[in-house]
């Protein structure tokens, strides 16, 4: 069995796969991608919650957290971005709709496999200037 | 033929900048679209350029009507990265402050619910109540809107005489009681305008991932207090209202029921509040953060707030603070209740999410 597949099945006893730090139970494995872990994520009946964006130092690129809840208990995905570009789990999970617009707009991330409407937040056509210390127009 | 209706960003209902773009046929509402952003204020860019204690000053100012809800979340999450846990009179300090952000919370949505529905009296009724909630805030905290409770650690300030605060209590569980829980739920002016209406389905709720009293309200039984409980909510008796109609009423019952528990939650705290220290002793304002990510979440009045906090060690100020606020989950959802619905019913659907614009324009 993968990682992968491993996922779905947490449960009280299995969350030993999981390692508690910081109020987030992560599940780290490098190889996963974000496709698979929204749907181990349906599968389990997890609820989405939200994606946060770190900016690595030095022109590393992104990292994305990635947060389900499962009857309480918070549980995290790490996704380090080589460049700028993640695959979109809008079709899988429309909850995280809003998000992926949010981030795609403050870090010229893109989230490939959607279609983007307007910007949320901002009015005007470019990307990235919120939060991104260093704008490449 | 269909055609576009846009209502706001000046909001007929609502003091909240935002945009719903409504393509309508006839008097049907058939599709919406929203639009946010008009108040964009950066709160999470501007976070990373204040220190510890200038930061919580700053998110007491995402939302005026949960100000302590997010500077509780964003204590706790600095706890985690300090190494530091409240003392036991702080947790029940911290539970009794946010039922009352609650309870304002909630009876201010209640009034606005009322007047929306055409109902002034009891407009003017849940305000009477609310001031009363208020004064509390106020005697506690020297504060109405931004109270300046929580510090990392722990709170800034006791409750010298908890007790005396049971009879606003009893007084609005009275009121509640006689007055706006038999007419929000039997009147035929309530019941003609909320019955029916605006229905999210509970397969939709999940899909959407909408939190709080909505959800509730749709049959999703979450509460954070029940299933991830932080303060002292572990050592408090209440039950979680679930009401599984999906509909305008069903959020106005469910909240009208969270009143009740709130009540209930309260008596209990100040009632069993343990003496003790409500900060750690000696200089609490000496520690030093450990490099790293802590995230905490709270059940605010409209559902889990949560924060992510990252901090390098000897830092000055943390280097990301994410907020995910309850209307930024709840708000699309909109959407869906809005379609089929008629278009005089729109305001009152959308103040049913109870939206919070100050919150998502963070």
């Amino acid at each position: 069995m993968s990682t992968v597949e491993s996922i779905p099945a947490i449960g009280p006893t299995e969350i030993e796969a999981f390692s508690e730090k910081g109020g987030v139970f992560w599940y780290s494995d490098s190889s996963l991608n974000v496709r698979e872990v929204a749907r181990a994520m349906n599968a389990v009946g997890a609820r989405f919650i939200t994606a946060t964006t770190y900016e690595l130092p030095a022109n590393g690129g992104f990292r994305l957290e990635y947060h389900w809840d499962l009857t309480g208990r918070l549980l995290g995905f790490n996704f380090p971005l080589t460049g700028s570009t993640i695959d979109s789990i809008y079709d899988l999970c429309e909850a995280a709709d809003w998000i992926e617009r949010e981030v795609h707009e403050e870090y010229r991330i893109d989230f490939t496999g959607r279609e983007y409407e307007p910007l949320l937040l901002r009015k005007g056509n470019v990307c990235g200037v919120n939060l991104q210390k260093e704008v490449v127009q | 033929m269909s055609y576009e209706i846009p209502m706001g960003p000046y909001h007929p209902g609502l003091e909240e900048p935002y945009k719903l773009n409504m393509i309508c046929e006839g008097e049907t509402v058939k599709d919406a679209k929203l639009h946010i952003g008009f108040n964009f204020r950066g709160i999470e860019h501007l976070a990373e350029t204040r220190n510890y204690i200038q930061v919580i000053a700053l998110m007491e100012r995402v939302c005026g009507l949960c100000s302590f809800i997010h500077t509780l979340t964003l204590c706790q999450a600095m706890e985690k990265l300090t190494g530091l846990t409240p003392p036991p009179r702080a947790q029940y300090i911290r539970v009794v402050v946010g039922e009352l952000e609650r309870l304002h919370s909630h009876v201010l949505w209640a009034g606005i619910a009322a007047k929306l529905m055409g109902f002034k009296t009891m407009f003017m009724t849940c305000f009477e109540i609310r001031e009363k909630v208020m004064d509390v805030l106020q005697a506690i905290s020297g504060n109405r809107v931004n109270y300046a409770m929580n510090r990392v650690g722990g709170v800034n300030r006791d409750i010298e005489d908890p007790l005396s605060i049971l009879g606003m209590i009893e007084a609005l569980e009275k009121e509640m009681t006689r007055t706006i829980i038999p007419i929000f739920t039997t009147s035929k002016t309530a019941t003609s305008r909320c019955a029916g209406i605006g229905v999210l389905a509970t397969e939709k709720a999940k899909s959407l991932g909408v939190v709080g009293p909505v959800a509730r309200a749709s049959g999703v039984g979450q509460d954070l207090r029940k299933d991830a409980p932080y303060a002292a909510y572990a050592e408090m008796d209440f039950t979680v209202p679930v009401v599984p109609d999906g509909d305008v009423r069903a959020r106005l019952l469910v909240r009208a029921l969270e009143i009740m528990e709130s009540c209930k939650i309260l008596r209990q705290a100040l009632t069993t509040m343990p003496a003790g220290e409500i900060a750690p002793p000696g200089d609490g304002s000496k520690f030093s953060f450990i490099t790293g990510t802590a995230t905490a979440r709270v059940e605010a009045p409209r559902g889990e707030v949560m924060y992510s906090v990252s901090w390098k060690e000897n830092a000055r100020t943390p280097s990301r603070v994410h907020v995910r606020t309850p209307t930024y989950v709840n708000m699309p959802s909109v959407r869906f209740m809005v379609q089929g619905a008629r278009l005089a019913d729109t305001p009152l659907i959308q103040a049913s999410v109870d939206p919070c614009y100050s919150c998502t324009d963070r």
